[in-house]
């Protein structure tokens, strides 16, 4: 075991991500085996899975940023809706041009994430509080804002903007998870190779003694939320890309499932320690997840129940190997 | 000395391959106070949590009256008789002092717990302790000293046989230690084994029938107290020779400039008009007794906390002192000015962060290549930094954690020395440092002063104030009390400027 451990390519993935990648691929495989139906239904369920990876882990590498400076946004989800439903309010009732509705909707993100930032980094107030109180803003004006009206955007059938879903597959090749792997690399390169990143991952592990080598700390805490809320904006629309239609007042649910993801992945909750790589592995066995519990004839609350335990397991490991430590 | 009552063998204890204890054997008698010395990292606190059930030895055996034993936790060692007073004191504040002796295994009246056996129960003890604390009083109230009086009561409330004292004296003044050197040969009396922990010299002489020595995990030796010397003992701590010799003359040219310059900084009860200037290339010591306001001083110059007002004048490139406005730790930096606080693992480096990180935290800017960090870069001169501080450590990827004391020092500097800022305080330099390390980091700063890097070092223990400083600076009660040559300064008039201000 300690041979593996110190064999180099192992060393800079991570021996926590490669049992992560083999819970994954077990998963898959129990899933064909267990399930009846799952293998021969063929690329069905793998695309549903993927759907669900598109928007999960834009918000999951958003959290990512916030929870490596040891903050916390449970808004996340509700934000994500408010995006997707303002933005698909401009489109359907305003008639305004897809583009700039899908900037709104990034735009919608970027504010939350500029308001949560600024008030935990300047204004000192609790990320949990803020997060929480920009979570029920962000349903309610969302709903104001749209009449509590559902809201579609466009399908692939639509003859002007039709090329929306191709941000999803064009001809069956994903190209969803190419942009997504693009935008987690790009993320790997912010935290790991530039100063914001470095900042995030130091301050979170200790803010005073970075505050007193001369660092601007509330800046660069702000700057994970500002990432935060960019990528929120960005995830709602590859949820309506994938699923087409946002109902005002939900999107809680996904605030944990994003959290799960990132914590599963090697992201300590208290901050200074972030992986991305493991985020992007713990956003898989989250989607995977949830299209095997749908599979197995189990509905949604078995998902909540199952993302809890996730949770749980998930920072009671990173505590425990915490004390192990020390 | 009676009977011996603990024998321990041989134990030895590894933590994932580090070997913290290599058959390390420690024996104690009733009615003995027997010193367990070590440096830092020598493994004395590691072989008590042995003793007491917190850690689980790897092999060895434990004797205690006769018997073979080993306790899982210290509620099985505390039934059994043994009893450790931290360092750090583990009370609650609000609580009386009774509630605290008894917390845990209150008295109860059917279901009410009985107050007036609880406050019975303590006086008995205080009397038995020979002290005289009110068991109704908030702990808060109440001193350290006191604070640690209260402890040693709640140890001996179980019917302690054997009592450890880790680093008891560390908080106290002298009169406190006085007061616990009496409850220590009262209890050595009473026939108890007493472990004492202590880094101080002078206690040990003082106190102590025997003295067993560790080094690096092992077992050095014992001896009887009275037949040895001061010298003995620190030459089987470190395995070498140390000087503690205090400095004659200034090493600061008289003529040397002035770099810092401070007048009538405020800030707070704790910094009330305080004046003076550093010059280019001097250890300027603070000396003062605790909360004294040296730290307060420092920080309030650096940025770290607050200040009502004042005037901080810096040496210029063009030779002339310019006012500086100091509002946050970036400003200082910026002015050159670098802290390296007490509490290093605190306010001093990231922890979790490799060498490297920690080394560049202070200027990263000159380490960007367009939007991202040159890491080569950053190695070659962490690496530069090693080599020139001598940190020991296999590589500069090894996180700061896994260093000691002295050595996560040595990064701290490293910070400052990359970022090449001119005027370093020094916090407490060495204190948590072993006694080898400490003379590194002295000679480090002698070498930086004579390179021409200004020093601000602040220090409570008298013969490094003596040894480092050019000039010293001391401070009683938030006021600045006196300034001495180095020629003049004597423990005598540092002593009675540092105790002016108390009545």
């Amino acid at each position: 075991m300690e041979k593996i451990k110190q064999n180099p390519i192992v060393k800079k993935i991570g021996f926590n991500r490669i049992i992560l990648i083999c819970v994954l691929i077990l998963m898959y495989v129990v899933f064909c085996l267990g399930i009846k139906g799952f293998a021969a239904a063929g690329t069905k369920h793998l695309l549903n899975t993927l759907n669900y990876v598109y928007f999960l882990g834009f918000l999951s590498l958003g959290v990512t940023f916030v929870i490596a400076t040891g903050g916390i946004d449970f808004s996340i989800g509700p934000v994500m809706f408010c995006c997707a439903l303002v933005g698909g309010y401009c489109l359907n009732s305003y008639k305004m041009p897809l583009v700039a509705d899908i900037i709104i909707a990034i735009l919608i993100g970027l504010a939350f994430g500029i308001f949560n930032g600024y008030m935990v980094a300047y204004q000192k107030v609790p990320a949990f509080i803020i997060s929480m109180a920009s979570m029920n803003i962000a349903k309610g004006a969302a709903a104001v804002f749209t009449k509590t009206q559902s809201q579609s955007w466009p399908l692939s059938t639509d003859p002007v903007n039709g090329w929306f879903r191709n941000l999803i597959s064009v001809n069956g090749f994903p190209v969803g998870l190419v942009i997504f792997a693009i935008a987690a690399v790009i993320c790997g390169i912010i935290l790991y190779n530039t100063k914001m990143g470095r900042y995030i991952l130091c301050l979170g592990s200790n803010r005073e003694a970075v505050r007193l080598s001369g660092v601007n700390t509330k800046k660069w805490e702000m700057s994970a939320y500002v990432m935060c809320g960019l990528l929120t904006g960005i995830a709602s629309i590859f949820f309506v890309a994938a699923y087409t239609t946002v109902q005002p007042g939900y999107g809680d649910q996904y605030n944990n499932e994003a959290i799960a993801g990132c914590v599963m992945g090697g992201t300590s909750m208290v901050g200074g320690l972030a992986s991305i790589l493991g985020t992007v592995i713990g956003v898989f066995i989250i989607s995977l997840l949830q299209e095997g519990i749908l599979a197995f004839g189990l509905g949604k609350d078995i998902q909540l129940i199952v993302t809890g335990v996730i949770v749980i397991v998930a920072v009671y490991a990173d505590v425990s190997a915490r004390r192990r430590k020390n | 000395m009676g009977e011996v009552i603990l024998t321990m063998k041989g134990i030895d204890k590894s933590f994932l391959g580090v070997h913290a204890l290599d058959h390390v054997d420690l024996e104690v008698r009733a009615g003995e106070v027997h010193a367990l010395m070590g440096e830092n990292g020598a493994g004395k606190s590691t072989l008590m949590k042995v003793l007491t059930g917190i850690y689980k030895k790897d092999s060895g055996t434990i004797t205690y009256f006769g018997k073979e034993v080993e306790f899982h936790n210290t509620r099985e060692a505390q039934d059994a008789g043994v009893v450790i007073v931290h360092q750090e004191l583990n009370m609650v504040g609000d609580l009386t002092v009774a509630q605290n002796i008894f917390i845990g295994r209150e008295p109860k009246k059917g279901i009410r717990i009985d107050d007036k056996k609880m406050i019975e129960d303590s006086k008995k003890l205080f009397e038995r302790l020979k002290i005289d604390i009110n068991p109704r009083e908030k702990m808060k109230n109440l001193t350290v000293g006191k604070q640690q009086m209260c402890e040693i009561a709640k140890a001996i409330s179980h019917d302690c046989k054997l009592i450890i004292f880790d680093e008891p004296s560390a908080a106290l003044t002298e009169k406190e230690i006085d007061d616990l050197f009496k409850i220590i040969r009262d209890l050595r009396a009473q026939n108890m084994g007493i472990i004492y922990i202590s880094h101080r010299m002078d206690e040990i002489k003082v106190i102590t029938d025997r003295v067993t020595v560790m080094r690096d995990g092992g077992y050095v030796g014992t001896l009887i107290t009275k037949d040895s010397t001061k010298e003995d003992i620190i030459n089987m701590m470190v395995g070498r020779v140390i000087y503690e010799d205090p400095k004659t003359h200034s090493m600061c040219p008289p003529d040397a400039p002035v770099v810092l310059k401070v007048e009538h900084l405020n800030a707070g009860h704790m910094v009330q008009d305080i004046s003076f200037e550093l010059h280019k290339g001097e250890i300027l010591g603070f000396s003062g007794l605790m909360g004294a306001g040296r730290t307060e001083t420092a920080r309030a110059i650096f940025g770290a906390d607050p200040k009502q007002s004042g005037k901080i004048s810096i040496l210029g490139k063009d030779g002339q002192l310019h006012e500086v406005t100091i509002n946050n730790p970036q400003d200082a930096v910026k002015a050159g000015i670098g802290y390296l606080s007490e509490d290093r693992r605190r306010f001093g480096v990231v922890v979790q962060k490799s060498i490297t990180e920690n080394s560049t935290l202070a200027c990263l800017e000159n380490y960007l290549h367009g939007p991202f960090i040159d890491k080569a870069k950053e190695k070659k001169d962490s690496e530069r930094l090693i080599k020139e501080l001598a940190t020991k450590t296999p590589s500069s990827d090894q996180l700061v954690m896994n260093l000691s004391g002295g050595n996560q020092q040595k990064v701290v500097i490293a910070k400052w020395l990359i970022r090449d800022s001119d005027i370093l305080i020094f916090d407490e330099p060495t204190r948590g440092i072993d006694v080898g390390a400490k003379n590194e980091i002295y000679k480090l700063m002698n070498k930086l002063a004579s390179e021409g890097k200004s020093i601000i070092m602040i220090s409570s223990e008298m013969t490094e104030i003596l040894r480092m400083s050019d000039r010293i600076v001391v401070m009683c009660e938030g006021k600045k009390t006196g300034e001495i040559r180095i020629e003049e300064a004597t423990q005598e008039n540092i002593m009675d400027k540092a105790t002016r201000n108390i009545n």
